[in-house]
């Protein structure tokens, strides 16, 4: 998993990538006060590797100021969709940098207020002039200052003023919904400053990361990328036995395992712990393991220094079956797609068998040295989301009850039988601004059941929220397993004779129980009152919305050229088993 | 015994290694740009375990250049 490119493979493979074939598409801009040399090759391969076609926009040397002010430039004309403000220190503070002496403290707090006003300056300018994502590193905090061993005791030391100017900047975009910060001091104290900064490369070509260490900070750029494109891994499948604790539970028993205080068994505790953390976060963890049930859900269950218990795990597949049919059967429980399945296998074997046959399913290789898992695990760019929501974190709480609903559904028989005994529940609410966040997610997210898989921002959906020509809302699913949460959204644009469907979808969790069947309908309902002839909507085919694509007709809809249209005056389908509740 | 020189210089550039030799400079070989040619420092620093001085890198004009630093700094090619 760890990617240690060198600079010049990424140089040269730019040349050879081809994104026509690839479905998910960004424009990301580079803006810097040094040269970005190198980041252009770098950013397009790794999104290609991400099977993300990346088009580029790279600010000019220090050109950030005319890209950014003038309204039509280059940069906003290339329209991007995520911007990266990247400014050095040294340029910021200028001469400062070296002899902060030279201002008292007074002209020291104006110097920072300024700056602070300076930087918002450019990034409201961007607001005002985009759509884009602003990313803004923040200001690296430089490990030397000239005031020496006094810094701290400075009533304004060198790095005080630039933490203050990074804390300013916080402040004022920390409301504001596309902007979002970089950690830059963070990459800094894991990569070491002398590694990242080289003043050979500075001096010769006023390189300000060093080409070594480029790859490894547009690692960091892309864990934005991911997020914004909604493309974060939901679920990690764990093997067992060498996986989650040292040796094979099997042969070396229930109290040999390692698993706790010595070497070895340190090495699983903290994995487990890692893993336990991004569960808390909304990533559901799900068990495959070839294994004696008995043997392995002992240890799950008793083991004293086992971490991740058995409610941890959203599914577990204990058998002697292949790793790639639990894998399938895995992402049929839980409803998610194969290809936001992580896989983790100590077996080289079980990991090929896995790559060959499920070329969504991301595999990490894990190596054989256990020591490693933790880093490996925290190092990966995959489980980053752009703004953790309520829904987030209830998630894993959610797919625990979708187990239950499967077991359920094959313990009753009939499926008619099966939806009446499930009391699902639709609350139906206009979108306000609790829902707003949790909408945009759908709308980025939703691959499957989503009929023309329209992406909406935040301030997308906020501004045409109130709009007395649309709909915008949303559908909170409950049933006696628990609640769903908000799992439905639908935008439509009324006109004086008929109502468009612009925008329409459901998680894939409630797809197949009546739900979108009750959301049209009710709309119908409305359209009947409000005297609207017809109900029309298109079906925009993706490679991933199969699931929808006979819902139009399935219903009655009859096409119409582009559209599927529904007459008010025609006689519905009536959904029985699910009870509307409707907020206005 | 220039071979690991010209194969890490191929591979960096990416130019068949019959193109190599000590004579080519940043004149005969489009590849060799500014900013290509700090990648193959930092190459060639890590692949042979030297560092090179600041003067040095501004001297080198043609790949046999590299020989004499690498001379100078006691590695035998």
């Amino acid at each position: 998993m760890k990617n240690n490119k060198k600079l010049s493979y990424f140089l040269n493979q730019a040349n050879i990538i081809k994104t026509d074939k690839i479905d998910k598409k960004t424009r990301v801009a580079i803006l810097g006060s040094f040269s970005l040399n190198g980041f252009d090759e770098t950013i397009r391969v790794k999104c290609y590797e991400k099977q993300i076609a990346c088009k580029t926009y790279i600010g000019d040397y220090n050109q950030y100021n005319q890209d950014i002010l003038k309204s039509d430039s280059k940069f906003y004309k290339f329209n991007p969709e995520i911007t990266f403000l990247i400014l050095d220190v040294r340029h910021i503070i200028g001469e400062l940098f070296f002899t902060p002496y030279s201002l008292s403290l007074s002209e020291k707090e104006k110097f920072v207020n300024q700056k602070i006003e300076e930087i918002n300056n450019l990034i409201i300018t961007i607001i005002n002039n985009s759509k884009s994502h602003i990313i803004l590193t923040e200001l690296q905090i430089p490990t030397y200052s000239p005031y020496g061993i006094n810094e701290k005791n400075e009533q304004l030391g060198l790095k005080q003023m630039i933490q203050k100017i990074n804390e300013g900047i916080r402040d004022k975009t920390k409301d504001k919904q596309l902007v979002s910060i970089l950690d830059f001091n963070e990459f800094i104290q894991k990569n070491g400053e002398n590694n990242v900064f080289n003043y050979k490369q500075f001096f010769s070509g006023d390189i300000k990361i060093s080409i070594e260490f480029i790859p490894k900070f547009i690692d960091e750029l892309l864990k934005f990328i991911i997020a914004i494109l909604g493309m974060t891994k939901k679920c990690i499948v764990l093997d067992l036995d060498n996986t989650l604790w040292g040796g094979v539970v099997g042969e070396d028993g229930f109290d040999k395992i390692k698993l706790g205080d010595e070497p070895i068994g340190r090495s699983f505790v903290e994995f487990q712990k890692r893993l336990l953390g991004l569960n808390q976060r909304g990533i559901i963890l799900a068990v495959n393991s070839k294994n004696n049930f008995d043997d392995a859900i002992k240890v799950i269950k008793d083991h004293p220094n086992m971490i991740l218990r058995e409610e941890n795990f959203s599914s577990m597949k204990i058998n002697w079956k292949d790793k790639v049919s639990n894998l399938c059967d895995i992402s049929k429980e839980l409803n998610i797609g194969l290809d936001s399945l992580v896989f983790f296998d100590d077996d080289p074997i079980n990991r090929e068998f896995v790559k060959e046959q499920l070329k969504e399913v991301l595999v990490v290789d894990l190596p054989t040295d256990s020591s490693k898992y933790s880093e490996i695990l925290t190092g990966m760019n995959v489980f980053e989301s752009g703004k953790i929501t309520d829904e987030d974190l209830k998630r894993r709480e959610m797919y625990s009850e979708q187990q239950k609903r499967s077991e359920f559904e094959s313990e009753v028989a009939n499926f008619d039988e099966f939806l009446k005994q499930m009391n699902i529940q639709v609350e139906i609410k206009k979108a306000d601004s609790f829902s707003i966040p949790r909408i945009s997610q759908l709308t980025l997210k939703t691959n499957q059941f989503n009929l023309t898989t329209k992406r909406y921002q935040e301030d997308e959906i906020s501004s045409i929220v109130n709009k007395k020509n649309k709909i915008v809302e949303c559908a909170r699913v409950s049933d006696k397993f628990g609640d769903n949460g908000i799992t439905g959204v639908y935008i439509v644009e009324k006109m004086d004779k008929e109502w468009i469907i612009e925008s329409f979808l459901l998680s894939c969790r409630i797809i197949g129980r009546g739900v979108e069947d009750v959301l049209i309908n009710q709309l119908i309902e409305r359209a009947k009152i409000e005297n609207i002839e017809k109900i029309k909507g298109k079906f925009i085919p993706t490679q991933k919305n199969k699931p929808a694509e006979n819902f139009y007709q399935e219903f009655g809809f009859k096409k119409e050229g582009d559209f599927w249209v529904f007459n008010t005056k025609d006689t519905m389908k009536k959904i029985e088993h699910v009870k509307v509740i409707k907020n206005e | 015994m220039s071979e690991k020189l010209y194969e890490i210089i191929s591979k960096t550039f990416n130019v068949p290694i019959e193109k190599i030799n000590d004579e080519v400079t940043s004149e005969t070989l489009d590849e060799w740009d500014s900013f290509n040619f700090y990648v193959l420092l930092d190459e060639i620093e890590n692949n042979f375990d030297i560092k090179f001085d600041l003067d040095e890198t501004l001297e080198i004009k043609k790949i046999g250049d590299f020989k004499q630093i690498f001379y100078k700094h006691g590695i035998k090619i």
